[in-house]
């Protein structure tokens, strides 16, 4: 059961602010201000740092991430009502991939020219992955196991599957889990270098598409067993009925050209949730823009869901809020479950032309959509071929 | 349990030494793991635990791993090492049916360094670079040398990463959703990495002293450790002995400073204390690092049963996040050789009541041996670790 939801995003600070958002069709992409780009692109999805006035290079304590974590998580717990006791029982997954890197490389390089002759042990520390993890634990006084996720794209997506998994065989009776991942120099140079990134805001799907565009922010959720729910008097609307997930074993970064993996693990995900492609009502896909990645995607849904791909929609979120990395598994799945709650069509933004071998394909072009919505999946495809795909139900369905 | 998770197969490189025998060799004192750090900058009796050298022609044979980093090297040198201690073909291992999960504390680090000394000399990324970066390299390389399409996961938990790794792939084995899962873990130590522990006060300025009043701080490490997951019956089946049967995981929090370590050693003794049950030798989490050293020392000292020898390796192999996956292999060595290791020297014990080994010693039957991971910022995981002649 999905108990609780958090958002912090391009599109606002909570979940109203994401729901909103995506209903109207808003896109949080505009100027990269954070830092130099340093090449041709200067887009980005950016996040307020908490607090005006916050130092660009984010050399508070906590990074930016650990405080994205910390938003996102709270106000997932406070949606689902969960007790301090719950929590000291419950456990926490997070899924990032760089964490706080940006405080990071700041002072690395301000060492490097001498401006910081030793660490920085405040600032060092940033520098695990699991940090995020840990600032979260803390805040909410997690008691139970810890675990930090780290499969690039599709990191806070395996921890969503991992954390349900804990629940089903009963280590568990609640999981937090979060997404979380900020803007920093190393990313956005290292896809700049791979010319991945578009020189505009990303236009995922469309046939002039050149390539991604880099987000922040963070989602969480709180997964619940059906009895720990239904003890409490809880009535979660949506349910993760199932998930797969596989490996391409191809590339270290491209994915299989025939989607493989990625299919194996959208038929491994309906398997688990013991669904057929004809119960699929939405699919909110991984979308990230780059040419590649949106041919074998749609390739994908093509050999799953065979004719019907023509009668289900499709969106990429990535078009509203950029790619957030480690962060996009957690808040791609907090926009599927806002959908099926809300019966609202989350759209794909600046699809002027598809391309034709998906022209029959409804992308939700612009804006929102009523739609009723029973079951939906939404895809992460990581960096190395780490493929995820969590398969979201109404609870009522 | 009917048909228990048990390892099959062990690869492991740290300290100079590559295979569970020369393993076991530097933790009996028979050679020495630490080496001087070579590290530019550092005083000249600074130690290491070095891993020894892996040549990319020996262990690669994929045109996609032409540009695999060095840790992600030593990763695939212990996997291989595994998997044919598993008496595991390469058909065997490729395909959906195999998983892998891997630990890491800090990824790769080297390479992170020299892209970031690019990027702020020239402005611009590494290309090439790039890719080796993202801390699930290790993991893709893997997936793609041995062919594996089946789940894979990468955690990171700083000082628990092989422990938190073993305790996930236990899950997927469990769970059905593979037949066999690769559990590891690697670290490389790095003049950036050597420079951060040096500046912050943690290294020793001689050996480490665990568990001792004395000590000044911890020898860094390096490398990495990977352990053949399946049900006991698929072992079997294909002729394998197992090293060891692995008991349910324990993971938990405990309060702690964000970035330090426990401080309550009561909290942390209630913890450990049902996983201990039983437990005839406990592989501690001890470095030398006082303030780690003292809670373990409290917490063992109120839970675990007396004269129960407890081990400290990362005061021979070093520290590193992913040290405690290689003493899991100290633990089933000492299990398969019916041998207590000998405890650290100890001088000025922070708690007289806990049994510290001063040699080698042999037992009738050592049944059950726990591993302690402890992570800064309050994250626990308890391996167990049981002989397999056990019923």
């Amino acid at each position: 059961m999905v108990s609780g939801l958090g958002a912090v995003s391009a599109l606002g600070p909570d979940v109203a602010a994401f729901r909103r958002g995506l209903r109207e069709g808003r896109s949080g992409i505009g100027a990269l201000t954070r830092f130099a780009s340093g090449g041709r692109s200067d887009r980005a999805a950016e996040v307020p740092y908490e607090g005006s006035g916050a130092p660009a290079n984010g050399s508070l304590r906590l990074s930016h991430a650990d405080r994205l974590a910390r938003a996102a998580a709270r106000e997932a717990v406070r949606a689902a009502g969960l007790e301090p006791a719950m929590l000291a029982e419950a456990m926490l997954v997070v899924g990032s991939t760089t964490g706080g890197m940006r405080a990071t490389e700041e002072h690395y390089w301000a060492r490097a020219r001498g401006e910081a002759a030793r660490y920085r042990l405040s600032r060092l520390l940033a520098t695990p992955l699991s940090t995020p993890t840990d600032v979260v634990a803390q805040d909410l006084g997690i008691g139970g196991a810890r675990r930090t996720v780290a499969t690039a794209c599709s990191s806070s997506a395996l921890a969503i599957g991992l954390a349900a998994e804990a629940i089903r065989r009963g280590r568990t009776d609640v999981a937090v889990v979060v997404g979380t991942d900020q803007l920093c120099r190393l990313t956005y140079a290292g896809f700049e270098a791979l010319q991945a990134l578009d020189v505009e805001a990303c236009r995922p799907f469309d046939r002039t598409r050149r390539g991604l565009t880099l987000g922040e922010g963070a989602g969480a959720l709180v997964l619940e067993s059906a009895a720990h729910a239904a003890a409490r008097g809880a009535r979660p609307v949506v349910v993760l009925g199932g998930w797969g997930t596989t490996s391409d074993g191809h590339h270290p970064t491209a994915p299989h050209p025939e989607g493989a993996g990625a299919i194996r693990a959208l038929q491994a995900a309906l398997a688990d949730a013991g669904r057929a492609p004809a119960d699929v009502d939405y699919v909110n896909a991984h979308g990230s823009a780059t040419p590649q990645n949106d041919a074998i995607e749609m390739r994908v849904l093509r050999a799953v869901l065979g004719a019907r791909l023509g009668r289900v929609p499709v969106s990429s979120t990535k078009s509203q809020i950029g790619h957030c990395l480690g962060a996009a598994g957690a808040l791609e799945a907090v926009a599927t479950v806002v959908a099926l709650d809300d019966g609202v069509l989350p759209p794909t933004l600046r699809v002027r032309e598809p391309e034709p071998e998906w022209a029959d394909v409804d992308l939700v072009a612009d804006a929102g959509r009523t739609a009723p919505l029973a079951c939906a999946l939404t895809a992460s495809y990581g960096f190395g071929g780490h493929n995820v795909v969590l398969c979201f139900e109404r609870a009522d369905a | 349990m009917t048909d228990p998770v048990v390892v099959s197969g062990v690869g492991v490189i740290a300290a100079g030494a590559r295979g569970p025998e020369a393993l076991w060799e530097v933790v009996c004192g028979v050679r020495q793991g630490f080496e001087p750090a070579g590290i530019p900058g550092a005083a000249d009796a600074t130690l290491a635990g070095r891993a020894p050298t892996v040549e990319r022609r020996d262990v690669v044979r994929t045109s996609a791993g032409r540009r695999i980093d060095r840790l992600s090297l030593m990763v695939l040198a212990a996997a291989r090492d595994a998997v044919a201690d598993a008496a595991l073909g390469d058909a065997e291992v490729a395909g959906p049916a195999t998983g892998i999960v891997l630990g890491s504390a800090f990824g790769n680090f080297e390479e992170t360094a020299g892209f970031l000394d690019r990027l702020g000399a020239r402005g611009t990324g590494n290309p090439l670079v790039f890719p080796n970066l993202v801390m699930n390299a290790a993991l893709s390389y893997l997936s793609i040398e041995l062919g594996v399409t089946g789940p894979t996961v990468m955690v990171t938990q700083q000082e628990a990463s092989g422990e938190v790794a073993v305790a996930a792939a236990i899950d997927l084995v469990e769970s059905g959703a593979v037949e066999r899962c690769l559990a590891g873990a690697g670290d490389e130590l790095t003049p950036e990495l050597h420079a951060v522990l040096r500046d912050v006060g943690a290294l020793s300025s001689g050996r480490p002293r665990a568990y001792d009043a004395s000590a000044d701080g911890c020898v860094p490490g390096e490398g990495a450790a990977v352990l053949v997951l399946e049900r006991e019956s698929v072992a079997r089946a294909r002729g394998v002995r197992p090293w060891a049967r692995l008991g349910a995981a324990v993971e938990f929090s405990v309060p702690a400073p964000l970035h330090g370590w426990p401080t309550d050693g009561a909290a942390l003794a209630a913890r450990l204390a049902p996983a201990l049950a039983g437990a005839a030798l406990v592989v501690g989490a001890a470095a030398g690092i006082p303030a780690l050293d003292r809670v373990e020392a409290a917490s063992l000292a109120a839970s675990l049963a007396p004269g129960v020898p407890v081990i400290a390796p990362r005061t021979v192999l070093g520290h590193f996040g992913s040290a405690g996956l290689v003493g899991a292999v100290v633990a089933m060595l000492a299990i398969r050789k019916r041998t207590v290791p000998p405890g650290p020297a100890c001088e000025v014990p922070i708690e007289p009541t806990l049994t510290f080994g001063r040699a080698a010693r042999p037992a009738e039957a050592i049944p059950a041996v726990v591993v302690v991971g402890l992570a800064r910022g309050g994250a626990g995981c308890l391996l167990r670790l049981e002989d397999m002649a056990t019923p």
